[in-house]
Order: structure tokens, then sequence, then C-alpha cells
């Protein structure tokens, strides 16, 4: 009760709690707000002295680019000086070569953003489209766009086969993951150094003078995992309020507005630029239909308590008994490093078994207690194979298992090395303590 | 109260208690000595269930211990600590609550103990604003909080300047007129001959001494006297032969001495007076009985090296 109370009061747990979320959501909301928007709007020069695109671009008018022609050849050290061209922020020449090599160029002032870039090669390359059908096919302009269409070979699980549980979600899972390694890193830590600072400055042998070491050992463990909970629980409960009132008052219509006005320009670019990479508008389509409509965030919850749970529990008794052994404070610092490496080994396996879900070494980290909290929840949110649920219980009973082993032998490290002072840490200490009775 | 039997205790291969046995009876102050790695703070963790015995038993109030009995010890050890960011009374509350005290029992008691301190405004203090004496005392506050039956303080002078000392003397005394049971692990011996009514030596794990702290020094007494007397002092120089060994002087003025002798042989004081008598105007003759930091010191050397009895 007293380490959940000193957690909980501190300013640390309290500006932790409020700002971590608001800052998760003020990231969510920029990917929201700018992840698709051209942030500056753009002149662009188009020198086609043959007339080839016959002063014509988009059917539209364009919000974020204006075109003009010129009908003469411009140099581009010319375009880059000449006080008649300052107010273009870029050229596009446009030549009858550009028609037979099908190679053209932009030249600009300042680097573009990659919307505005896909947005200009877009608009430039359709109009070339229309002026080439039109000068060496019979085809209309549908029919060639229907040809010109490339095959796409998508590779879909034959029991999701509309895709629901795409490899997208399988990133939320990573999310959810990585985070509780963030959360299990940060706690453990704190709970190492409470259990280090309550040896170093011994008070443990008055708390010990009334109570069991190992009921001190796990009403630490107890009431750290607390506080922890508290912190998620705030976190889970201003992101998903964050969330909703974004949904509500800030982007009502957002998703909409990406296919109605934007998508003339956007969701048809998506198909181009599939092939070539990822464009951020694209991405930010994603993010925004991710977040809002593929995740289930009900069970990946509760998956993520009982990770997180499970998780913090199995590597509190690890760091606990490091905290336990050491000699003196800073002695423990050296231990920090192996232990924040099996933290990343965790996070690590989490995306392994993402990009490669079905090879053996993900099946070992699924099992293994150490990176079993991570690669659960990205199995969980790619989806199991009909029979292959019971795997899932499994896993909670090896963790669980895992727990009982690791405590008890925490709990023999801790009560064994918690009064031993001044001496330099070594690994064979814990085999020594774990022996000892 | 505290009945100690064949308690031993090894860490490995080391043996750091061999076979221990002591009594602590109701109202008295025991004191427990030793040289440093004698095995006192493991016999003291042992009897406060920190750690367990490899052997041996122990009985408190004729019941074989449990852990109830925890709640009847107040323990200051000799490595003091407490949570820095605690303000006195949150961790009075604290360890109050610990040894089975209400919020409301501890908060009455912190308060008495404070104003018998006459420290009351330390109370919303945080333990990291306090000196080291001060925290010293509210750590000794926090031992005797809940009126514990049996106290063992480790060290408890130390860290504390001369009139802090008395100070915590005087509260041990008190607590003992209040029938209490006091086990004194010190390395200060004066405070042993003033407030320790028995003494145990450990050395090596191992009990070499133990009894009233009277008998041991009459025990180890070693036929020092002291004699006061006004003369001349080369007159009283000549009187004695060689049977006395002057061992040290002090002059008051106006021809007044007082002299440390050692006795040699079998001569008896009977004979000392006989042959002073005459030559200087006897004031004072008595007896020396060694301090018990010769009775410490000379107990380690001899069970360091029997051949010195």
């Amino acid at each position: 009760m007293r380490e959940w109370r000193e957690r909980v009061g501190s300013r640390v747990f309290i500006l932790f709690s409020i700002l971590g979320p608001l800052v998760v959501l003020t990231i969510m909301y920029i990917l929201f707000a700018y992840g698709g928007k051209i942030a500056k709007k753009w002149n662009v020069l188009i020198a086609d002295p043959v007339g080839i695109m016959e002063n014509k671009i988009a059917a539209r008018v364009d919000p974020n680019v204006t075109y003009s022609f010129a009908d003469n050849y411009i140099e581009t050290e010319e375009f880059a000086n000449a006080k008649a061209y300052q107010e273009f922020d870029a050229m596009v020449e446009i030549n009858e070569k550009v028609l037979g090599n099908k190679v053209g160029f932009v030249f600009y002032r300042q680097i573009p953003s990659k919307a505005l870039e896909k947005t200009v090669q877009y608009q430039i390359e359709r109009r070339l489209e229309e002026v080439l059908v039109k000068r060496f096919t019979k085809l209309s302009l549908l029919d060639f766009r229907k040809i010109k269409q490339p095959i796409l070979l998508s590779f879909r699980s034959v029991y999701d086969p509309e895709d629901k549980s795409a490899d997208k979600r399988a990133w939320v899972g990573m999310f959810f993951g990585a985070l509780i390694f963030i959360f299990i890193a940060l706690f453990a830590m704190t709970l190492m150094r409470s259990i280090s600072r309550e040896k170093s400055n011994r008070i443990v042998e008055v708390i010990l003078a009334s109570v069991k070491p190992t009921q001190l050992m796990l009403g630490k463990i107890i009431g750290v995992g607390l506080s922890a909970i508290v912190q998620c629980s705030i976190w889970i409960v201003v992101i998903a309020i964050g969330l909703s009132l974004m949904k509500s008052t800030l982007f009502p219509d957002y998703m909409a507005q990406n296919i109605d006005s934007a998508g003339n320009v956007i969701s048809q670019t998506a198909n181009d630029t599939d092939l070539m990479g990822n464009t951020g508008a694209y991405e930010y389509n994603e993010f925004v239909d991710l977040v809002f409509e593929r995740v289930q965030f009900g069970p990946m919850l509760f998956v993520f308590a009982l990770c997180l749970l499970g998780g913090y529990l199995f590597y509190s008794a690890i760091f606990s008994a490091v905290g336990a052994s050491v000699g003196s404070e800073s002695d423990g610092q050296q231990f920090v490093i192996p232990l924040v490496l099996l933290l990343c080994f965790g996070v690590y396996a989490g995306y392994y078994a993402m990009v490669n879900p079905d090879a053996p070494l993900t099946t070992w980290l699924y099992y293994l207690p150490f990176t079993a909290p991570s690669v659960v929840l990205v199995k969980f949110a790619q989806g199991f194979a009909p029979g292959e649920a019971y795997t899932l219980w499994l896993v909670g009973l090896i963790l669980i298992l895992s727990c009982v082993l690791f405590f008890y032998l925490a709990g023999r490290i801790y009560k064994n090395g918690i009064l031993q002072f001044g001496h330099r840490l070594k690994l064979r200490h814990f085999f020594k303590w774990t022996k000892n009775n | 109260m505290l009945e100690i039997t064949n308690l031993t205790k090894s860490y490995g291969q080391a043996l750091a208690l061999n076979q221990v046995s002591m009594k602590l009876v109701e109202g008295e102050i025991f004191g427990l000595l030793g040289p440093n790695g004698a095995g006192k703070s493991t016999l003291i963790r042992i009897v406060n269930q920190i750690i367990e015995p490899n052997s041996g038993h122990i009985k408190f109030n004729n019941d074989l211990f449990r852990r109830e009995h925890l709640k009847s010890i107040g323990y200051l050890p000799e490595e003091r600590g407490l949570y820095r960011g605690m303000t006195v009374q949150e961790h009075g509350i604290f360890l109050g609550k610990l040894r089975g005290m209400n919020t409301k029992e501890a908060k009455n008691a912190l308060e008495y103990w404070l104003d018998r301190f006459e420290i009351s405004d330390w109370r919303k203090k945080r333990i990291e604003e306090l000196s080291k004496g001060m925290a010293q005392k509210i750590q000794f506050i926090f031992t005797v909080l809940h009126e514990p039956k049996l106290i063992i303080l480790d060290e408890p002078f130390s860290g504390f300047d001369p009139i802090n000392v008395e100070l915590i003397k005087k509260e041990i005394q008190s607590l003992k007129a209040q029938n209490r049971t006091i086990l004194l692990s010190t390395h200060s011996m004066n405070s042993v001959e003033e407030i320790c009514d028995r003494a145990m030596l450990l050395h090596q794990g191992k009990s070499i001494l133990e009894g009233q702290v009277k008998e041991l020094r009459k025990k180890n007494k070693d036929g020092m006297f002291t004699v006061r007397f006004e003369g001349i002092m080369l007159g009283f120089v000549n009187a004695l032969w060689t049977g006395f060994e002057i061992v040290d002087t002090r002059e008051f003025g106006n021809n007044r001495y007082e002299v440390d002798l050692k006795m040699m042989g079998d001569n008896t004081i009977d004979e000392l007076m006989g042959v002073m008598i005459g030559q200087v105007k006897i004031e004072a003759i008595f007896e020396k009985l060694p301090g018990m930091q010769e009775v410490f010191i000379s107990s380690i050397a001899a069970a360091q090296n029997p051949m010195i009895q």
C-alpha cells in the first residue's frame, strides 16, 4: 500500500499519466489532420512550346496547385534566376521527347511534400496519357485506362479471404506489444530501483523485522503493479475519449472527404503508388481506417491487459531479484543494460512474428515467456486459424507457470541477497543465493 | 522473557553463531558485547526472524517464538534507514501499523514521544529534511512507538552527540523502569557499565562471558587499589616495598595525592595499610574494579590465546 501510494502520489507518475496519453493523442491528431493535407499551395509553370497539352490539365480546379502555361522554351537557369518566373514554385518541361521516351522532369525551387509531388505527378501524367491515347490509339480514354490497369496479385489467407485480418492489424498488435514492454521497462525498473534504494538506505531491515522477505517482495511487486494498472487505465481512458472526441468533433466527415474531394487525386493515386511504395496520403488513409474501422479494441484491450499482467509479473520477479542482490545502488546499473536488451528482444520478437508469422522461430517466441507478451498480441491481431485458438490458453499456462517458478527463485534470491551489502554483484551470487536457505 | 537455546547459524563454511544460549529476564537491560564480526547482528536478526538459524530455538514468554511475537519487539538496527520522502508522522504511522497499531494509536503514541523529546514541530517534516542526529532520534522513537515488551537496540548511541547520548540513556532507563526488557548491542563500554544489568560477550560466534556486569568486573579484578592521602610523596614511595607497584599518580595540591597501586603476589590490603600508617595521612583506600573495556579486551585476548590466562 505504501509502495502504491508513493508511486501514485509522485509528480512523475501524475505527469506521465496525463502527458503520456496527450502526447499520443497529439501525434494522432497531427497524423489525422496533416497526414494527407498539402501544407503549401504550389504555382506550377508548364513550358509547352509545341502545345502538346493544349493548355489543359485537370478537369477540376485543384485547391493546392495552380497551373500556368508558357509557349516558349525556358532554360532551367533562366527559370531559376529570371525575375518573371520567380512567382512559380516549379516548372515542367513538355516537348515531343517526353511523349517519345516518356521521361519528364519537374524543376522545383523548394522540395515539395510527398503528397504535393504525387498530386502534380498524377495530374500531368493523366493529361499526357490523354494526349497519347488521342494521338496513338483509337481507344476511348476509359478503355485505355481499363487495359492499362496493372494486375495486382495479393496473397490472402484461405481462412480470411476478405483480408479482414490484414497485416495492418498485425501492426496494431505490434504497437500494443511494444507498449507492454514500455510499461514493463518503466515499472519493473521502478521496482528494481525501489528495492535497491530500500536496501541501500537500510530501512529494509526494520521492515523485515515485521514481514517476511517474500511478503515484502510481493507487496512491492503488487504495489508497483497496481500503479501500472492505474496509469495504463488512465492512458486508455484518455486516449479513448480523445479519439472519440476527434471522430465526432474535429473530424466528423474526414474519411468521406478523402474519398469525395481529395479522392479525385489521392485515392486514385493510391492505386498507382501502391506498386512504388506508400505515399503520405495513402498511409494517412490507412491510419484513419486502421484506428477507427479495423481494430476491435474491446478484445484487443482484454488480451493486452492479460499480457501486460503476465509480462509484468514475469519480468518483475527478475528485476526484484536483481534489485535485492546489488551491493550498492550504483552496482545495479551494470545489470540494467542486459535487462533492457532483454526487453528490446521482447519488442523485436513481436516484430519478427509480424513479418514471419509462420516461421518456426515465431512459434518458439510465442511460447517463450520472455517474448510471449508481444508475440501473443501480434498473433492475436493477425487472427488464429480455426482450431488454433487453444494455443492462447497454452501460452497463458506457460506464462503462469514461469511466473510461479521465477517468483520462487526470485524469492530465494531476495531473501538471501537483501541483507548482503558492499559486495560487487556477479552472476554466481544469483546461483549461490538460489541454493542457500 | 526471551530464552535462546543452542542457536547455531552458518553462512556457507563460515560459522556465525555456535551453540549460543542466553536468557533475558523481564525488566532488565542486557548488554550484548563483542568485537566486529562476533555474531551479534546475526543473533539479533535471528531473534527478529529476519534470518533463520540452522539449529536451536527461541522462546518468548515461555512460548516457542512465532511471528506474532514480533509485534512485541521493537528493533533499532545498527544501520539506520528511513523512507526519505515521507514525513515523520506518515512514517511513524506506517511503522506503527506494521507492528499492529491502528492509525489513531500510532498517531497518539507519536505525539506523546515527540512531546517527550520536545520535537513536536518535526511532525510534518520530511525525513530528508532532518539531520543525521535528528533522524536517529526519530528512529529511536519509531522503535518504541508500539510499546514493545522487548526492545532490541543495536548501537543506539552511534551518531549522537554527548547530550543526546545521555538523553537516550535516560530513556532506556525509563523504559526499564516500566518493566520493559532491553537487549543492547554496543561497543560503548561506559554505557554498559552505566546502564546494563547483565551482559554477554560474543567472540567468533561463541559466548565467552556472561553474567551480572558487576560480577563480571569483580571476576576480572586484577589487584588494583586506589589510595588517597595527604603527605609527602617521597615518603609514601619509600614506605612501599616491592610487593606493590605504583601504576598512576594524581596530585591535587597541598601535598594531597591519589595513587593507583597494583598488589603483587599474595599481599593484602591490611599489609598495604600497615606500611602506609605513620608515613602519610590516609584519606581513602578502595579496590579498583576493572572497567568493562578492560574486561572486554582481556576476555577477547584470553579467548584468542588461552595461554594468557
